[in-house]
């Protein structure tokens, strides 16, 4: 058992959900590299990740959001976060990457945000 | 408050006891007058210390062991974390910007500033040919 799962969603215009659960660490932060890579692998550099269902991040699942919104960038995409529980929001804030990604608090909203970015 | 308490927890070097790390930090510092969120950051930042050993300080497919030891005295929440690893001194990693950090896509270094951010202490000792000794401290504010 990881204790970390992830839920992916195709959404209109290209952009893709993903919804992850559980505890994001040093021992489960590969899965959500490979399903980011898979993303990008495929083509598709517009995402919105749902952290309502996760219980906990530490830096090396940052790491991945970090590296991975450098890629959504450079190929004119975008990554916005959607929905952190507070524990979760405080480690982006306390790492100061609340200045880099954009947080909102519904996927219709994160879509709006999405689509003024490369569409 | 003049409770004394202590629990020790040992773990091998393998990411997958960090769950056991967090749940034994998680049931310690909740004996003493800490916020809920200042309990989870102190969990958080005791994840990241027990990480850096595992993933820094042990060779990959070297076997050994983390010795965590928690206690209360007074106000102040101790942590020691022993291991065998390489000898291996936080203390002499400066602090990143942390802006520049993230902005050119580093992730190295990131658990050592969650570690200084949180605790009030974090000090390190190599006790002579045996072991790194790394000590984490907080000391509980008054509850708002």
């Amino acid at each position: 058992m990881s204790g970390f799962r992830i839920q992916k969603e195709k959404l209109p215009g290209g952009v893709v959900l993903l919804g992850v659960k559980g505890f994001l660490d040093a021992h489960t932060f590969e899965q959500l590299e490979r399903e980011f890579n898979n993303t990008f692998d495929a083509g598709s550099y517009r995402l919105i990740v749902d952290l309502s269902g996760l219980d906990y991040i530490s830096s090396a699942g940052a790491g991945v959001f970090i590296e991975a919104i450098g890629v959504a960038q450079e190929n004119e995409g975008n990554i916005v976060l959607i929905r952190p529980g507070p524990n979760v929001k405080e480690v982006f804030d306390l790492l100061g990457l609340s200045q880099i990604f954009i947080f909102k608090d519904t996927r219709d909203e994160a879509m709006k945000s999405l689509a003024r970015v490369g569409a | 408050m003049s409770d004394f308490l202590k629990d020790r927890l040992t773990v091998s070097n393998d990411t997958r006891h960090l769950l056991a790390v967090r749940d034994f930090i998680s049931r310690m510092a909740r004996h003493g007058e800490l916020a809920a969120e200042e309990v989870h950051k102190i969990i958080l930042a005791i994840d990241e210390a027990v990480t850096n050993i595992i993933e820094h300080g042990y060779n990959k497919g070297e076997k050994g062991t983390i010795e965590l030891e928690a206690e209360w005295e007074g106000d102040k929440f101790q942590v020691v974390i022993r291991d065998s690893a390489r000898v291996f001194n936080p203390e002499s990693i400066p602090a990143p910007d942390m802006g520049e950090h993230v902005k050119a896509g580093r992730k190295k270094g990131l658990g050592l500033f969650l570690m200084r951010q949180i605790m009030d202490e974090v000090r390190y000792r190599y006790k002579d040919g045996v072991q790194n000794e790394l000590t984490l401290v907080k000391h509980a504010r008054a509850k708002e």
